[in-house]
């Protein structure tokens, strides 16, 4: 049950140039760039400055609600963040250097942090601070600034892609929901693999560099961490890998072996989609308040709930749900862990679906502000396209709940599914996934409520 | 070889890509900003307006030059804000969220301007100003203004005693008043010294005088009422109402019952100092205010509540204004 697109001749000869996937990540950081500058030096208003409108409206946008979605990774593909440090590493922008030749230290990432534990602690800190850092110009151009210069510094000493791989806290949770997309990159035969011994995709060649993702293509079983970076479609020389159209969500069927990091990515994801449906689109402006109000008192008792939350609360009633199907059936050898991490596959379509729904509610609400903002990126007066004088109209506001229901019925339908098919690959009776059905039950009627209020 | 020297010219064609996105593209920003500006003929100032307590005006100080005319771009993200400079003749009453109001002003005077919202946009509204500095043109000029009289006159606002012992027990008029057809003695009839009196004080001066011992008490205080307000024109009256509706109704209450919404939750003011007064003053209390001189009431305005919460609305008005705005409350105890 799968195509692939990548053996069509001309999508063959795109993803095999060296120029697409650069010319995009060049698109990308100029628009980067823009951000920045207008972070730093543009109007503070929120809703008239590039960097806001255009970074958390119009690519938040199109990363939860089109890419993430139906084409997992790409945007990693494209992101100009660690393009630089990337550059740099190369010595090179588009033509690779002869057999792929990498300047940096190289040196390893350690062994104890190659998980996404760094991604989920990065992810916290800018959650907990988002109601600032979207908002505030100047706060986002200093995030997005601090991203790219710990990009850079990360590739200078750490070999290929460290940073996308172990750091990038936005890299986490695309990782984890690109598991749902219906494109993968895998090899068409592993048979070949095992025959061809220089494994060029891993090692590179004169046609490009091996994997920046430090994945070795011919083993992938799962989207998560190849960024689709096509550079081993250019490096096997055996024609052996292939960008696939599969069914949705095909890596979570295989539903054990998953990893507790991975696990805590998806509660997080969910703790956060309830936390920031609550305070920004909640009917509660104290709450909102308060969260902007960083320093107050008022501000570290939101922290402090907001981290019990993610880290202990959610996480604590999802082990109860997993700990309660273990006590309806004991499956055979199996630990906890092992089933609590097995078990948040479920979170994944659940957490996607909110993460949807939340973004449909502000997205489709502010989207025409970056109409005005196209024209006056920076707030300076300017009418470019002139397109500055086109007013706020929030789209299809009536209509927003009817997609809203239906998206986290999906979710909720796919996390059931997951729960019951987790209970069998485990040996369980299917009774065992009712308290983690509960769970995700809850989970939606709270956050549908949150949406119908 | 062929092959390197392709290498190398896409090489440096992509690095010529790479140096329009990070240095030409800012630099066409920054000059095209620039070219803009020297085309417009005018600085161009951006003032953002929120809430007070997200942070009222950024910036909430200006450095202007005499004779320079600069462009205020005023937005707002959040509620709708007005902006008033009096000293500049700006009054802009509507600042809608997400839209931009632009105003030229050429300070041709040095020195310091003060400038404010006018409008409620939250209970801290009153904290929402700014200061906009000009120099340069002639040298500053010593300040040759005369403090105010209060200061002048060595007034403690706070340790004055402030109850009338005779109070009305009807309502003075003034047609009434400047019906009898007394000759007011000349502290009356000079504003600079009535200021200094107090209604109540001018009530018993009339009243020891034995030329108006036929007059009954609510005669004298007719005539008292009539002394008070027979310069007020209804022009200046007029302004002190629309000045009143902007920035004092808010506390006092429109009817001057100190009863205003943003007035209720005063905080806790009398629990630091039980001296302190439990709320936005009563203009309608006759005891309070007629034991009260302008004077007295113009340094509160200029002074602003020192702890009760009321902002020095004074430094925003003209001296006329001023005058006005003490006659204005007049009006709460004085009828036609
Ligand atoms: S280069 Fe191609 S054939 Fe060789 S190991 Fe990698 S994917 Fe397999
Ligand atoms: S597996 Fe291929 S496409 Fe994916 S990151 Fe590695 S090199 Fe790039």
């Amino acid at each position: 049950m799968r195509y692939a697109i990548s053996d069509v001749p001309i999508i063959k000869r795109m993803l095999r140039s060296r120029w697409l996937q650069w010319s995009l990540t060049a698109l990308t950081l100029l628009f980067f760039v823009l951000a920045i500058i207008a972070g730093l030096v543009g109007t503070p208003a929120g809703n008239r400055n590039f960097g806001i409108v255009f970074v958390w409206i119009v690519w938040w946008a199109l990363l939860i609600l089109l890419l993430l979605p139906f084409a997992g990774r790409l945007w990693c593909g494209v992101c100009p963040i660690p393009a630089p440090g990337e550059w740099l590493q190369r010595r090179a922008l588009v033509q690779p250097r002869p057999g792929g030749k990498l300047y940096t230290l190289g040196k390893q990432w350690p062994r104890a942090l190659r998980n996404i534990w760094l991604q989920n602690v990065g992810f916290l800190g800018v959650a907990l601070f988002s109601t600032v850092i979207l908002t505030t110009p100047l706060a986002t151009a200093l995030v997005l600034l601090g991203f790219m210069i710990v990009a850079i510094g990360t590739s200078l000493v750490f070999e290929r892609r460290t940073f996308c791989r172990y750091l990038c806290p936005v890299g986490g949770f695309i990782g984890l929901y690109s598991q749902i997309a219906p494109i993968e990159l895998r090899v068409k035969d592993t048979a070949i693999c095992a025959g061809h011994t220089e494994k060029t995709c891993y090692t590179g060649s004169d046609e490009g560099y091996g994997c920046p993702w430090l994945v070795f293509p011919g083993g992938l079983t799962n989207n998560m961490s190849c960024g689709l970076c096509t550079e081993c479609l250019k490096t096997c020389t055996r024609d052996n890998i292939a960008l696939f159209v599969r069914q949705p969500g095909a890596d979570l069927l295989k539903t054990t072996g998953h990893k507790l990091d991975e696990a805590y990515k998806g509660l997080i994801m969910l703790a956060c989609a309830f936390i920031y449906s609550t305070v920004l689109i909640g009917p509660w402006g104290v709450l909102k308040e308060t969260a902007r109000a960083v320093g107050t008192p008022g501000w570290f008792a939101y922290a402090g709930i907001f981290l019990a939350l993610n880290l202990a609360i959610l996480p604590g009633l999802f082990w109860l749900a997993v700990r309660g199907g273990q006590w309806i059936s004991q499956p055979a050898q199996t630990t906890m862990r092992k089933l609590f991490s097995d078990y948040a596959a479920t979170l994944v379509p659940l957490g996607l679906t909110a993460w949807i729904a939340f973004s449909l509610s502000f997205v489709l609400v502010n989207f025409s502000y970056a109409w005005s903002v196209l024209s006056d990126p920076l707030g300076w007066g300017w009418n470019l396209l002139g397109t500055v004088g086109l007013k706020w109209t929030p789209y299809i506001p009536g209509l927003i709940p009817y997609l809203q229901v239906p998206v986290l019925l999906i979710g909720l339908t796919a996390a059931i599914a997951l729960a019951l098919r987790t209970a069998r690959q485990h040996g369980q009776t299917p009774w065992a996934a009712a308290p983690v059905t509960v769970f995700c039950t809850a989970a939606t009627l709270g956050l549908l409520g949150l949406y119908l209020a | 070889m062929k092959h390197v020297r392709s290498r190398i010219k896409e090489e440096l064609f992509a690095l010529g890509v790479v140096l329009v996105v990070l240095v030409a593209f800012p630099a066409g920003i920054f000059g095209y900003q620039a070219w803009r500006t020297a085309s417009a003929g005018v600085k161009i100032v951006e003032i953002v307006a929120r809430a007070p307590e997200q942070g009222g005006f950024s910036p909430d100080r200006l450095s202007l030059r005499v004779g320079e005319t600069v462009r205020l771009r005023i937005s707002s993200p959040d509620v709708v804000h007005g902006l008033t400079i009096p000293g500049l003749g700006v009054n802009v009453n509507d600042i809608y969220p997400g839209k931009v109001v632009e105003v030229d002003v050429t300070p041709d005077k040095p020195g310091r301007y003060a400038f404010a919202c006018t409008r409620w946009c939250s209970v801290d509204h009153w904290r929402m100003r700014g200061v906009i500095e000009v120099t340069g043109g002639s040298p500053p000029v010593i300040a040759t203004t005369e403090p105010p009289l209060f200061q002048q006159l060595g007034i403690d606002l706070d340790a004055m005693p402030h109850e009338a012992h005779a109070t009305p027990n009807a309502t003075p008029s003034i047609s009434v008043g400047a019906a009898l057809n007394v000759a007011l003695p000349q502290d009356l009839t000079d504003p600079a010294t009535r200021r200094t009196l107090a209604p109540a004080g001018a009530f018993d001066n009339l009243r020891a005088d034995p030329a108006n011992a036929a007059l009954s008490d609510a005669d004298v205080w007719n005539l008292v009422a009539w002394a008070w307000m027979k310069d007020v024109s209804p022009t200046a009256l007029a302004r002190a109402a629309t000045l009143y509706a902007r920035d004092c109704a808010a506390c006092h209450g429109p009817d001057g019952k100190g009863k205003g919404p943003a007035g209720l939750n005063l905080p806790g003011m009398q629990k630091m100092d039980p001296a302190m007064p439990s709320g936005p003053a009563d203009f309608t209390d006759p005891a309070h205010m007629l034991a009260a001189s302008d004077v007295l009431l113009q340094g509160k305005l200029l002074r602003g509540g020192m702890g009760t919460g009321m902002p020095e609305f004074g430094s925003l008005y003209t001296d006329e204004e001023q005058w006005a705005m003490i006659a204005y409350l007049r009006t709460f105890l004085f009828a036609k």
